[in-house]
């Protein structure tokens, strides 16, 4: 009997590298393949495709006797994921660009490679689970990164396997020492892959769509929601809502940004309870049956590592999905992802646009 | 048949005769070939005779003229650095003249070069990668030092027109150094008749084992070394790579034989154009202009050449999608840049290139797999920019 092929996407990390070792074990003729994100190569670390990473990713699929491929997507990553998360920052959102790159570069550009290369399956190294074409969560609750999958429809589902998604992360350690994978110990990457150093408004700055709209980057003040000026900021860019730490000092209670308004350049903060809403519509609606559910409940997260809140949700005419949560969730912020569950199963995601009070 | 291997231009095979020659110096023949006992002179013996092996497949009149190097690359440095360091002690000449398509052996030079205050002047190529003949003479001046322009290409097969280099160069006093790495062994070189000073060859790519290269150096140029030491004149200082250069001089006599089979290549290569031009939108680069008989090139649109070679990599088949590049990264071709494709053509380039130990079997499993691969390329839904 012919070995079924499997490509798994290695990141030079500890996950991806026990995802190929468990693909070798479950018998798949595995096909390695790290993805340079960046152009030219970036001499920093934690970028992925950075010429460290891509060492260690080759040091591990020669320790597993298979084939690995480095392959450039740069122009694709700058187009699909480092654009929009500018344009997300410039217009006063904050962006889920993991989500966007899972989409159109992983299990966009890269799954259709693998059907090229006859492969029947796609692996990476993410915590989630796939079973029957459905997407569920992580066992490891900790490690659970459905909030970045939930773009995937049935015809992706069918053909993705998520190795390490049954595992914890200390039986995902232990398993690469045992095989003696070089990775095994290697420190988790950065929140953002192509921030390494976390300096986003250092990175919207720079990047070249930022000479065009200035607006979201010149100094401004910042308000309470009655429009009294408490101080001043440095540029939108960089705030998220919910916010508290550096924005004003010395009034009685901690401010919270609650809106930002990178047209007229201003910062709105206000009081604990002002970052509250339960009422919010989301745009880009992904549903994972593919077939979009009119109207219904889910447990909704709203970023990551949030506890998904009990809510009612209708598809309006619009196309968006107005999500009302049963009891009002803390900084419901604009550009990052609403994730619909029911239970451990996701049922579809979104992009929140409009925050309603 | 294991693979199909179809990727001669970055290395060949080592030839069975070559493996046989160099036994006795991997044993009993390791003495230093500068030694005066007999032990020693039996070794130079075979460096002089691999030295008379190597100067008749470049067409040398004197086999001293060789000069042993580690590689093509340091053939091109002892060449290049050596002309224009010599140059800065005797003659004071600071510009040096290249064409705009030589291999990166070559270009990696020129920065080095610039920051040491000379003047580089890069001549382009027309759409067929054939040098501008008449800018590049135009370029010629008394302030230059050397020009350099590849016999064949690396990555297209394009031949240029170096015997008129050459001989317009010999009458303007200007040195002429031509990187032959690819042409050697596949068409005829004759580097004392066409007026070359400096000629650069690499032994793995005649079936040599990998290390092991030669400089042409016309009797009378004069280079700065690179290495220095008593060998080789004290043109190249270091105890000789016996086991190499005993290699590349088997290589080189047998790739001289071999020079009058061109015509098996030329078949093998018109199968393959053949073959992939029938696929819808596959255009062959270089098309207008004499190339090696076993170079072919390819732009496929719509598809990407690196993702097409790994998807016939699993298929048991051996190609590039450009030149070979460090850790397996592709990085668009300058060649194909400087011919004026446009982006599209360049990521869609592969490049077959067959050698010695070609079969027919390799070539007809290639025909057959890749107009299957380009379709399934194309039909993949895959995500552009």
């Amino acid at each position: 009997m012919t070995q079924e092929r499997a490509v798994v996407a290695m990141s030079g990390g500890v996950d991806s590298s026990v995802a190929a070792a468990l693909l070798v074990e479950q018998g798949f003729e595995t096909i390695g393949v790290t993805l340079q994100l960046l152009p030219g190569a970036p001499t920093g670390f934690g970028c992925c495709g950075s010429p460290a990473d891509i060492a260690d990713a080759k040091a591990v699929a020669s320790r597993l006797n298979i084939s690995h491929y480095v392959i450039t997507m740069d122009e694709l990553f700058e187009d699909k994921v480092i654009r929009p998360f500018v344009e997300s920052y410039l217009r006063g959102d904050t962006p889920n660009p993991c989500a966007l790159c899972n989409r159109f570069v992983k299990f966009g550009h890269l799954l259709g490679l693998a059907e090229a290369w006859n492969a029947k399956f796609l692996a990476t190294g993410h915590y989630a689970r796939v079973q029957d074409g459905k997407l569920y969560r992580a066992c490891d609750e900790n490690k659970d990164q459905t909030y970045f999958l939930y773009n995937l429809g049935p015809s992706e589902l069918s053909r993705l396997i998520f190795p390490v998604g049954e595992l914890s992360k200390p039986e995902v350690r232990d398993y690469a020492r045992r095989l003696g994978l070089k990775t095994a110990d290697k420190p988790e990457s950065q929140e953002i892959c192509f921030i390494p150093n976390r300096d986003y408004r250092g990175f919207v700055k720079s990047h070249p769509l930022s000479s065009k709209i200035q607006s979201a980057l010149k100094s401004g003040p910042i308000k309470d929601i009655s429009g009294r000026e408490l101080g001043r900021h440095q540029g939108t860019v960089g705030y998220t809502i919910g916010q508290r730490k550096g924005l004003v000092s010395g009034t009685p209670d901690p401010k919270y940004v609650v809106r930002l308004d990178p047209e007229n350049q201003t910062v709105i903060v206000g009081e604990k309870e002002e970052t509250l809403a339960s009422l919010c519509e989301v745009s880009d609606m992904s549903w994972s049956g593919g077939r979009p559910i009119l109207e219904g409940r889910a447990e909704v997260r709203i970023r990551h590592r949030h506890m998904p809140a009990s809510s009612k949700f209708l598809l309006t005419e619009s196309g968006r999905v107005r999500i009302h949560f049963d009891s009002p969730q803390r900084a419901i912020t604009p550009g990052q992802s609403a994730v619909l569950y029911h239970g451990t199963e996701v049922i579809g995601g979104g992009t929140i646009r409009e925050v309603l009070r | 048949m294991d693979v199909a291997y179809l990727d001669y231009n970055a290395t060949a095979p080592i030839r069975s005769e070559v493996s046989r020659a160099v036994e006795p110096y991997l044993r009993e023949n390791f003495a230093n070939p500068n030694s005066p006992y007999r032990l020693g002179q039996e070794v130079r013996r075979a460096v002089e005779w691999a030295r008379e092996d190597v100067a008749r497949l470049v067409g040398a009149n004197n086999p001293q003229e060789i000069v042993f190097t580690s590689s093509g690359s340091e053939a091109n440095s002892a060449a290049l650095y050596g002309a224009a360091w010599h140059s800065l002690q005797i003659s004071g000449r600071k510009k040096i003249i290249v064409s705009s398509v030589e291999h990166d052996s070559i270009r990696e030079m020129l920065p080095v070069l610039s920051s040491q205050g000379f003047k580089i002047y890069e001549t382009q190529v027309d759409s067929n990668g054939l040098i501008d003949c008449d800018s590049l003479f135009n370029a010629i001046d008394e302030e230059t030092a050397l020009v350099s322009v590849m016999h064949a290409n690396n990555e297209t097969g394009v031949i240029e027109p170096i015997e008129n280099i050459a001989a317009y160069c010999r009458e303007k006093g200007v040195l002429f150094h031509s990187d032959a790495v690819q042409s050697a062994g596949k068409i005829e070189i004759k580097a004392a008749a066409w007026r070359v000073d400096l000629l650069s060859i690499s032994g793995h790519k005649l079936g040599a084992l990998k290390g092991v290269g030669a400089l042409y150096v016309r009797e009378g140029v004069k280079l700065f070394p690179l290495i220095s030491g008593l060998q080789e004149k004290r043109r190249r200082g270091g105890t000789e790579n016996v086991v190499g250069i005993v290699s590349l001089g088997e290589a080189a006599k047998l790739a001289f034989a071999d020079l009058s089979y061109s015509s098996k290549y030329l078949a093998w290569q018109k199968q393959i154009e053949t073959a992939c031009l029938s696929v819808e939108g596959v255009t062959l680069n270089g098309a207008g202009a004499k190339r090696l008989p076993n170079t072919s090139n390819f732009s496929i649109e719509g598809v990407d050449g690196h993702s097409l070679s790994i998807a016939l990599d699993l298929e048991r088949i051996c190609v590039s999608s450009g030149s070979a590049c460090a850790a397996g990264l592709s990085s668009p071709s300058h060649v194909l840049r400087a011919m004026g494709l446009s982006k599209n053509l360049i990521k869609g380039a592969l490049r077959i290139s067959t050698g010695w130990n070609t079969k027919q079997e390799e070539v007809s499993w290639f025909i057959r797999t890749f107009p299957s691969a380009v379709q399934k390329m194309r039909s993949a839904s895959l995500v552009s920019a």
